[in-house]
């Protein structure tokens, strides 16, 4: 069964159509990219479905329930992880600290300490730092916390704005690795990425967005076709 | 964290309450009243840390707690023989209800908690300059009520005759309680989440966290702690409605600011060291013997010397004396 489906999401921000007409869907054990340039309306439509961008039309379910107009604490709570851009971990609270806020987002706070065990076998250093200042980690290992920190709270849906932005490629690996087993796990995935090349060869479906529409969407074995996913992205 | 760094966060800001207030047995009794003051100025710091530490959102109406409370707790223990001279015009039911010490207290507790959630429902909404400004109003409002409305108070007169029951023991009793309180709210969930909303409220409404109810509970809960100082307070000295207004709430931020206003070592340490400086230099601007001269400060010394220090500590040290953080003990370095 779909468990989100955007239709028709239109992001607008005073006079800017950030966001035009914009429709996906994403299963669950499934990992839809979105991928463009900046600009793109990538982020826009991650906030829309989160409830931090006005939705000026269209809609966003939730196993068939409409988020629009919700705001995002209560989005959050109801089945939605976002693991922001640029990680936005809690830098001064202590690494546990910031995977145990991760908490708040659950429907029920039963199996919490199992959740958080999941997430500390997913990314051993996490574990390994737990009692650290989540200030004084490195971006990559602020990377693993931001995503744990997601997953803690059990959602439905994974959102990841970027998350291999400003990552050394042996992290990126780390991460694109986590991602597969989170899909294994099957939840649904929708990951924005800049990354086109590691996203379309990860993803199910990757949607290539411009100046806010969707263009084309490729499938894995579009990964090697180089000249395909450059003209995708300057079309 | 571990257990004994833990203790420690709690234990020194305690420590050092009760140290003064050991301190204050030892001086003459003229003294001793500042020492009193002091620990209920510990109190009313540590009640405004709650909220403004943890939230980092400003507020300067929390004297408006502080003094509801001072009001609750005066016009139920002036002895009812007495009421109609300083409270001719006091409401029929409030001039024949006269309660105990504690009892006192625990409804000026009670009344800051329940005005600070009727504010906050409305307020908690708002940050950074709008709710300084906004709860600047309150502050206005509740001053002249107070000033004004002469069937719940004095009004305009001097708040006496309420027993003179804050004394050493019962002032440090009172820090501690609020010291406790705001210690068990930081480590609890709920303080976690509200700090978490200090740091990034964006992302910690992404990760499920309330910002509203988050900031609305600790308004609440700093009310009733400020609320039950104000209770200590009236029962300390005769006050009126002036010396719950401007004075005092620039004095308990600039003590707040001045420890450090992101840890509770920080709100005690900073009450602690404003109030030794603004009793000297209240002495003082009364003439003080200082090593054999006297020292004789024009009057309004005080409170230029304390927004000066504000000032210098703003600068010099942004996060305040204790750099915001909670106390923690020097680490033996092995050999």
């Amino acid at each position: 069964m779909t468990v989100l489906v955007v239709e028709n999401l239109e992001v607008r921000y005073g006079a800017v159509r950030a966001v035009r007409g914009l429709s996906l869907t994403v299963e669950p054990g499934e990992i839809v990219g979105l991928i463009g340039p900046n600009g793109a309306g990538k982020s826009s439509t991650l906030h829309a479905i989160m409830g931090a961008a006005p939705v000026a039309a269209g809609d966003v379910r939730l196993a068939g329930a409409s988020l629009v107009g919700r705001k995002p604490e209560d989005v959050a709570r109801s089945g939605i992880a976002l693991v922001p851009e640029g990680r936005r971990i809690f830098g001064e609270l202590s690494v546990e600290e910031n995977l145990r806020l991760g908490l708040a987002g659950r429907r029920s706070q039963a199996g919490a300490d199992d959740a958080v065990e999941r997430a500390y076998e997913l990314f051993p250093i996490v574990r390994d730092f737990r009692r650290r200042t989540a200030g004084a980690l490195s971006g990559g290992q602020q990377q693993q916390l931001a995503i744990a920190r997601a997953l803690v709270a059990e959602p439905d849906v994974l959102l990841l704005d970027e998350p291999s932005l400003g990552l050394a490629p042996r992290i990126v690996d780390v991460v694109f690795d986590a991602l597969a087993a989170i899909r294994e796990s099957g939840l649904a995935v929708l990951l924005v990425e800049q990354r086109a090349q590691r996203t379309v060869a990860l993803a199910d479906r990757c949607h290539v967005l411009s100046n806010g529409e969707l263009r084309l969407t490729l499938d894995r074995d579009d990964a090697a076709d180089t000249e395909k996913l450059v003209a995708a992205y300057f079309s | 964290m571990r257990r004994p760094a833990l203790l420690a966060q709690l234990a020194a800001p305690c420590a050092l309450v009760v140290a003064v207030a050991l301190l204050g047995t030892l001086v003459s009794r003229s003294s001793e009243g500042y020492f009193v003051d002091s620990l209920v100025k510990v109190a009313i710091v540590v009640a405004l840390y709650v909220f403004i530490g943890n939230s980092g959102v400003l507020s300067f109406g929390h004297v408006s707690f502080v003094a509801l409370g001072a009001w609750t707790a005066g016009v139920l223990s002036v002895p009812t023989a007495e009421k109609p001279a300083i409270m001719p015009n006091l409401a029929h039911f409030l001039r024949g209800t006269t309660v105990g010490n504690v009892p006192s207290l625990l409804l000026a507790a009670l009344a800051g908690g329940v005005f600070a959630l009727v504010v906050g429902l409305a307020l908690m909404r708002l940050s950074g300059l709008a709710a300084g400004i906004a709860t600047f109003g309150v502050l206005e409002i509740t001053h002249n009520v107070l000033r004004y409305y002469e069937k719940i108070g004095p009004g305009l007169n001097t708040f006496s005759s309420v027993p003179e029951t804050t004394g050493l023991w019962q002032a440090s009793i009172g820090a501690l309680i609020a010291i406790g309180v705001a210690f068990a709210y930081q480590r609890s969930r709920f303080g976690r989440m509200l700090r978490a909303t200090r740091e990034d409220a964006p992302a910690a409404s992404a990760v499920g966290i309330s910002v509203y109810r988050q900031r609305l509970g600790a308004f609440v809960l700093s009310g009733v702690l400020a609320g039950l100082a104000g209770g200590l307070y009236v029962h300390l000295l005769p006050m009126n409605t002036e010396s719950l207004y401007l004075d005092l709430t620039f004095v308990t931020l600039a003590m707040l600011v001045v420890g450090g206003a992101t840890s509770l070592w920080g709100a005690v340490v900073g009450a602690l060291a404003v109030s030794a400086l603004d009793s000297f230099l209240a002495q003082a601007e009364n003439g003080v013997k200082v090593f054999g001269g006297t020292l004789d400060l024009p009057a309004g010394t005080r409170l230029v010397v304390v927004g000066v220090l504000m000032a210098l500590v703003l600068i010099l040290r942004p996060a305040g004396l204790t750099g915001g953080r909670e106390f923690s003990l020097p680490r033996w370095r092995r050999p």
